[in-house]
């Protein structure tokens, strides 16, 4: 029974770090998957139970090594509302694209927490990875509607903070961005029990 | 209590005895300590009798001895204690029988007790032991149900594996054949690359050959100049070869001479005899010199001879040397040949290779690689879509269930409403029950009125029916029927008010049960279009995203990749400003190190072209001497396969052979000349069947021809 308990037990650090995990796979998962890095950059790695492609850009890996975390951080002070992937053309500055990575904060498992004096969940982590891994599959399933990016393009990453967040060494503020004429799609949403990931992205539509 | 009530019932019972009993004082004293004893017992509550009894039956066996001791005690006691009245004795006698009678009968009540315990034990026990086997099978049969999930659950797990290595195979196989086929198509490029190279190098060689063979003709124009030249040389020769005939008729004018002066001689007759032996021997000097002139001829034949034979042997070392040099061709053209036997092998199990891929293709239906492609694109698409599709039923499920919850929840308080309306009802109906009940207490204080009424009427027929008369028992009873009526009336009014009220009241119930009903849908549907509201709301609340900074890294790789921009823009325009100046300056300064270099190249190439060329010349003119020099012939090809041969000797530039190479060797043209050697061609061609041979002889008759006609010059 003790043993049941520590196996399926999430503390607050743990949740945040399996958010920051996805994030960092979702993140290259998209950056693949939309062209905006030569193939040849990336390098395949066995993650919930697919193969995922992550960069291997010095640039790329010290940037979401930085970013996650910094988030990181933030997710368990619970100061993020929302991540956001902008995808812009570098000529004219235009958002073209952006996956907007909700978090949202949940009870956890009430009695365990209590019995363990911090919050905790006690979602099985198989499950979780599974729901990740649904996510996964929906993220590299996008690029069969997703719009064509036919122009030099980059990315960035904004972060939704709360308004009495301080901002860190490194760090800037930036303007919240619109998509002209945009469309939106949901895709699966997972939870840890502590922290609960919806993934939106909404792109650009051209008619 | 009942313990109690039991015992002064008992008493009750036994006061009768008490009188008629005579008692002794030991049994006095027993009964006195029985009943101590029993009062003390009954002194205790309710719950520790019950032990007291549970534990009376435990002590069974020793229950004799308990009652004992206090006998002891008591008597011990009597010994200081006066001796009790009779009447007390008797009365304790009976207390003692009684005590009895209850020892026995609680006795019984506890055997009975007991027994019931017992069977209830054993019943409880058969219970228990039945329960705990349903309990083992229970058991037992979770572990197996557990059992079994785990091994389903293993099974599935495995499957699960088993697909997902299989799906690994069928990539891998797949990946391995697209690059066997990228390999196969490479190799057949590169053979088809090989092929166009030998035959490019075929082409080169034949322009190459085609070249040599111009230059070569070139080169036979020389010859053919330098043979004019060579014929006005042997025209002067000839001219010289004429003064010497001219010197030989002069000769023979000498010999006139001579004869005349031997005339002369033999005119002188003394001198005549001697002059004649003189002419016998110039005679026989001039026949031998004859002779000698024949002989020198056949030497010169038998020369030409050899000379033709030599050049037979030339011509055999250099067929030799061509076949050896032919061999090698072949030999090196051998493996390409068997290359593109290879290749074309290939070639052929690629093509089975492709058309069983096509037949596979076409087994699905699909008649390209591209719609192969396009359809396994399809059913990856379809299946994404599916995947799709099932998590946007999933998440409509999910909101179809919240939906269904709210329902719930609505309908469990429009049933509590309800509740809440029937408990409303009951009480009402509670109420009425109450009114009735009323009324039929007040039907019964009516009848008990009216009884007593009667009762005073009697009374008061009874007082009245000496004095008062009937008048005033009349006008009583007068009374009394008023009463009864307007009691009737109260009755009535009270029925039918009660009735109008329940009926109206249950009516109201149901209205108003109905109306909340009603309110409760009204309150579900306003509740469902609140929570679409909200939704929208939120929605639209995310979208503002009110109380948040926005912050991001500051070397982030928007800002990197528009700085590379903007510094690739300047250093392009820097260049296009640059390339301008440049333009405005002159244009062709562009590469000018690169053009020298370049020109340099053309000019060493043509170089090389020119040395090559000469040296060309130079060794075909060599050869072409050699061959002269040493066969006496001079080639020239004068059209395709068709040779001019002219003998070294040859007295005229007419004089010469054609000859045409032939599929089945080399075959003399008819020529003037050719007809004027009528007998050698019969005796070497007709009849020996060798060119070379004719030749040779040719030349031996045309030397000793020409050196005849020296000699006899020089002669």
């Amino acid at each position: 029974m003790s043993q049941q308990q520590t196996k399926n037990c999430i503390t607050l650090r743990g949740s945040a770090q399996i958010l920051c995990e996805y994030l960092k796979f979702a993140v290259n998962s998209v950056l693949f998957q939309r062209g905006l890095y030569p193939p040849e950059t990336f390098k395949a790695e066995q993650q919930y139970g697919i193969t995922l492609l992550i960069s291997e850009d010095p640039q790329i890996k010290s940037f979401l090594t930085n970013l996650l975390t910094q988030s990181e951080e933030w997710i368990i002070n619970k100061k993020v509302s929302k991540l956001s992937l902008i995808i812009l053309n570098v000529a004219n500055k235009e958002v073209l694209e952006c996956w907007d990575f909700n978090v949202q904060y949940e009870e956890g498992d009430v009695a365990l927490s209590k019995e363990k004096n911090e919050t905790v969940g006690s979602k099985d982590l198989k499950k979780i990875k599974q729901e990740i891994r649904d996510v996964m599959l929906q993220i590299a399933a996008t690029i069969s509607y997703l719009p064509l990016l036919d122009c030099r393009c980059s990315f960035d990453v904004l972060v939704h903070a709360k308004t009495d967040c301080d901002i860190p060494e490194k760090w800037a503020e930036a303007e919240p961005v619109a998509i002209t004429n945009a469309q939106n799609v949901q895709l699966k949403s997972f939870s840890t029990s502590l922290n609960k990931m919806e993934t939106i992205v909404s792109y650009k539509l051209n008619d | 209590m009942a313990k109690e009530s039991d015992v002064s019932l008992f008493n009750d019972v036994l006061e009768p005895f008490r009188r008629v009993i005579n008692t002794e004082p030991p049994k006095d004293r027993l009964s006195m300590s029985a009943k101590f004893n029993f009062t003390e017992s009954n002194n205790t509550s309710p719950k520790s009798d019950l032990s007291n009894l549970v534990n009376l039956g435990k002590r069974k066996p020793s229950f004799g001895g308990d009652v004992e001791t206090p006998g002891k005690r008591l008597r011990t006691d009597s010994t200081s204690s006066v001796p009790p009245s009779p009447w007390e004795a008797k009365r304790l006698k009976i207390d003692l029988i009684g005590a009895k009678a209850q020892i026995a009968k609680l006795e019984a009540r506890i055997n009975h007790q007991h027994a019931i315990r017992k069977e209830m034990q054993i019943l409880f026990e058969e219970e228990k032991a039945s329960l705990v086997e349903q309990h083992k099978r229970d058991e037992r049969m979770v572990s197996d149900m557990e059992d079994r999930l785990q091994l389903i659950r293993k099974r599935e797990q495995d499957l699960r594996e088993e697909f997902s290595e299989s799906m690994k195979e069928f990539k891998d196989t797949k990946f391995k054949w697209e690059k066997e086929k990228m390999e196969l198509q490479k190799q057949n490029s590169e053979l088809k690359d090989q092929l166009l190279q030998a035959n490019v190098s075929c082409k080169d060689q034949i322009s190459e050959m085609q070249k040599d063979m111009n230059e070569l003709l070139a080169a036979l124009e020389d010859a053919q100049e330098e043979s004019e030249l060579l014929r006005g040389e042997v025209e002067k020769l000839k001219a010289k070869a004429d003064q010497c005939t001219a010197l030989k008729s002069q000769l023979e004018k000498q010999s006139f001479e001579l004869q005349q002066v031997s005339s002369k001689l033999k005119e002188i007759e003394y001198e005549r005899d001697s002059y004649k032996d003189w002419q016998i021997q110039t005679k026989t000097a001039q026949k031998r010199l004859v002779n000698m002139a024949e002989l020198e001829k056949e030497v010169a034949r038998l020369r030409a001879n050899e000379r033709t034979l030599r050049d037979a042997i030339c011509n055999k070392l250099l067929l030799e040397e061509q076949v050896h040099i032919l061999t090698g061709k072949v030999e090196a053209l051998q493996p390409v040949q068997q290359e593109l036997h290879e290749a074309k092998v290939k070639i052929a199990s690629l093509e089975a290779n492709l058309e069983e891929w096509r037949s596979a293709a076409r087994g699905h239906g699909v008649e390209s690689a591209r719609a192969l492609s396009s359809a396994l694109e399809n059913a990856l698409s379809g299946q994404l879509t599916a995947v799709e599709t099932s998590t946007q039923a999933e998440s409509q499920l999910a909101q179809i269930n919240e939906e269904l919850a709210t329902v719930k929840f609505e309908r469990d308080k429009a049933t509590a409403k309800l509740n809440d309306l029937q408990t409303v009802r009951k009480n009402q109906e509670s109420l009425i029950h109450r009114l009735q009940k009323r009324l039929l207490i007040v039907t019964r204080e009516r009848d008990s009125y009216r009884q007593q009424l009667d009762s005073y009427e009697k009374e008061l027929t009874m007082t009245l029916s000496g004095d008062t008369g009937a008048g005033s028992a009349a006008l009583l009873s007068a009374r009394v029927e008023q009463l009864e009526k307007s009691l009737q009336g109260y009755r009535d009014l009270l029925a039918s008010h009660d009735q109008d009220g329940q009926a109206k009241a249950l009516e109201n119930a149901r209205a108003e049960a109905s109306k909340y009903r009603e309110e409760a849908e009204a309150a579900k549907r306003e509740v469902s279009k609140l929570r679409a509201q909200r939704d929208q709301l939120h929605a639209h609340l995310d979208k503002l995203a009110a109380p948040t900074k926005v912050l991001h890294l500051a070397d982030n790789p928007a800002a990197a990749a528009s700085k590379q921009m903007q510094v690739d823009l300047e250093s392009a325009q820097e260049e296009i400003k640059k390339l301008k100046a440049a333009l405005r300056e002159g244009g062709s300064r562009a590469c000018p190190e690169e053009i020298q270099e370049l020109k340099q190249k053309l000019e060493n190439s043509r170089i090389k072209l020119q040395r090559m060329k000469e040296e060309f010349t130079a060794s075909a003119q060599e050869y072409r001497d050699v061959c002269y020099m040493l066969l006496g012939y001079k080639i020239d090809r004068t059209v395709h396969k068709n040779y001019r041969i002219t003998n070294m000797y040859a007295e005229s530039s007419d004089e010469y052979l054609t000859f045409t190479l032939c599929d089945d060797g080399i075959e003399m043209v008819h020529t003037d000349y050719s007809a004027s050697l009528g007998d050698l061609v019969e005796v070497h061609l007709h009849q020996h069947r060798s060119i070379p041979l004719f030749l040779s002889a040719l030349t031996m008759e045309l030397f000793t021809r020409t050196t005849m006609q020296q000699e006899v010059q020089e002669c």
